[in-house]
């Protein structure tokens, strides 16, 4: 006789798994915080996303407070954005950034975050021909505020992060 | 979660499948040499990548790979006769080389070359390190012999045992590269399994059990970095290498042995979990193997006579209730091999991806998707030899380290990262 555990992990047995949507759609801010970055998410933005709100942070050019908040983002039509509604808004924010340590809006969202207790992640994108300084300049910006960190060499991978986390 | 076409894409490797293409590029693993023993010893079945195949040991000690079946009338040649240079069918007499060259039919003349007109597909076998390993792609393009280190150290130095896992190699190599799962399923085991237990490390794990991950492309695959805190500011770094398109070196712990796996898969639905544990300047010791030998750290125990693990799911992995409720294991299933293996196989043999909820702590598992779908994209449209070839990519080793807080650790681990003969590993 075969076990519950054997019968269980059949193919066959897969058709009667519930078949209803067993999350709510999730919602994520993907934030650029430097002004190469702030291409790349521009040009994200031009895709379908129904889960996901694109802005920018990339006009800080000095390092921002972590209390000025309010107003303090930018859409990527040039209104401003309130950064505690939009964190508080999300399930997720994603912190997009290049080498080079102009990160200067990391502090800023990422207290914000940690306020509301929203999940941040760091993506570091055009890293493949950065040199190990400008990474690490970037990542001491980045590090105490995400719990997660991903430094990627093509900058397409940010649009294949965002459809797993099903923001399409 | 992916695409219906996405998933089917990575997990199938069948013959003239894309994936299947893009996996017969590389020398993986198909038997341990310990399966062929001596000259002339029994044949045995191997079915890789959906095909069905028998390794034989021939009377001068060449390995062969070759098409299961008899070209006469598909009899099994696993019934063979391995005597005088050849497997000979034991129906009518058809007798095959380690080539698959057939080289007798007895109700033919010898004269008539009949015979040389017959030849079984096969692939090339090698030994090395105690595994034989096999090339199942064009002969032209047949890359250079594998440069693991478990493989290439002395003989005592490594140990490499197998598992049977009733899964698809995706969710299994998956399990591999998802750091965030250690803390939990595993946690017990950090503690009291002999090939972990000691370490100076063991402690950041256990006062931290909420790491910060790095995901990091490397030449070969990916750099899994996890973080914890330590002294001064400092960051204890575990960092995990994952070279495409299976195999993984989890970050060593104080003086124990450094392991990990390949996963490379029988078919669709089941793969085969390969286990390896070495140390780069130092034999194993009698007791080591003995332990790996008893299940302990990421081997299993056995079903006697097969590499099916004894915990299986035909028994439900033995699962213990009374242990699970007091804390000595996490899931209630002994060692960390069985522990992965039952709930990725409960996912069912091939996982449905398109209804999963990945999380930001997934970036490991969704980089690695990322990378095996544009290489096999790349080698599909243009012929481009994917990462994990080059012997470089091959020669690496994980690391356990610590670090200054604004280091990256690409960066100060760089020289732990690469495997250097009588070179010790970086480990706390």
């Amino acid at each position: 006789m075969l076990s519950e555990s054997s019968r269980m992990s059949s193919a066959a047995e897969a058709r009667f798994r519930v078949q209803a949507p067993n999350s709510r759609p999730r919602e994520i801010a993907v934030i650029a915080v430097d002004t190469t970055s702030d291409r790349v998410v521009r040009r994200l933005a031009e895709g379908t996303w129904n889960h996901a709100t694109f802005l920018t942070a990339a006009h800080i050019t000095g390092m921002a407070s972590p209390d000025a908040g309010a107003g303090s983002l930018m859409n990527l039509s040039g209104g401003t954005a309130d950064l505690a509604g939009e964190v508080n808004r999300v399930d997720l924010v994603v912190m997009v950034a290049s080498p080079g340590g102009h990160a200067n809006a990391v502090a800023m969202i990422g207290e914000a975050c940690s306020h509301k207790r929203v999940t941040t992640t760091a993506l570091v994108v055009s890293a493949a021909t950065a040199s190990d300084d400008e990474v690490a300049r970037t990542l001491a910006q980045l590090r105490p505020w995400s719990l997660m960190v991903v430094i990627a060499n093509a900058d397409d991978y940010i649009e294949d992060m965002l459809m797993a986390l099903r923001a399409s | 979660m992916l695409r219906k076409e996405q998933n089917d894409l990575l997990t199938q490797t069948g013959p003239g499948t894309p994936m299947g293409r893009m996996f017969r590029s590389y020398w993986v693993p198909a038997l341990l040499a310990e399966e062929l023993p001596v000259n002339e010893c029994p044949p045995v079945r191997v079915k890789l990548m959906s095909e069905r195949l028998i390794a034989f040991r021939d009377t001068d000690g060449r390995y062969g790979l070759i098409d299961e079946f008899c070209a006469h009338r598909g009899v099994s040649l696993w019934f063979g006769r391995n005597e005088e240079c050849g497997l000979r069918c034991p129906y009518h007499g058809w007798k095959y080389d380690v080539t698959g060259q057939c080289i007798d039919v007895p109700s033919e003349p010898e004269a008539s070359g009949f015979s040389k007109t017959i030849k079984l597909k096969s692939y090339p076998l090698i030994e090395r390190g105690g595994v034989l390993w096999t090339y199942m792609g064009p002969a032209d393009t047949q890359p250079p012999l594998p440069e693991w280190e478990f493989a290439t150290v002395g003989p005592k130095q490594t140990l490499t045992t197998k598992r049977i896992q009733e899964s698809n190699w995706l969710q299994a190599m998956e399990g591999g590269i998802d750091s965030s799962h250690v803390s939990f399923l595993h946690r017990g085991d950090l503690n009291s399994d002999p090939l972990f237990k000691g370490a100076r490390g063991n402690q950041y794990n256990l006062s931290d059990s909420r790491p910060v991950f790095e995901v990091v492309e490397s030449p070969g695959g990916l750099y899994i970095g996890a973080r914890r805190n330590a002294e001064h500011g400092h960051y204890y770094w575990r960092i995990t290498q994952w070279v495409m398109p299976s195999f993984t070196m989890i970050a060593p712990r104080g003086n124990h042995s450094v392991h990990g796996h390949f996963w490379i898969p029988i078919d669709d639905e089941t793969c085969w979990a390969w286990s390896y544990d070495y140390h780069p300047i130092r034999d194993l010791t009698d007791a080591e193997i003995g332990m790996m030998r008893e299940g302990k750290g990421i081997h299993v125990r056995y079903v006697p006579g097969s590499y099916q693990p004894l915990a299986n799911k035909d028994n439900d992995y033995l699962i213990n209730r009374e242990a699970q409720k007091a804390g000595r294991t996490f899931s209630g299933v002994e060692g960390i091999g069985m522990q992965d293996a039952s709930l990725q196989e409960s996912m069912g043999p091939i996982v449905d991806r398109t209804k999963e909820n990945l999380v930001s702590t997934d970036n490991g598992i969704i980089m690695a998707r990322h990378r095996l779908l544009r290489a096999v994209k790349a080698f599909t449209d243009k012929g481009i030899v994917p990462p994990g070839i080059d012997a470089v990519h091959q020669k690496v080793r994980s690391a356990a380290i610590i670090l200054p807080p604004d280091q990256p650790f690409k960066d100060g681990a760089r020289e732990a990262m690469i495997a250097r003969p009588a070179v010790a590993p970086a480990s706390v």
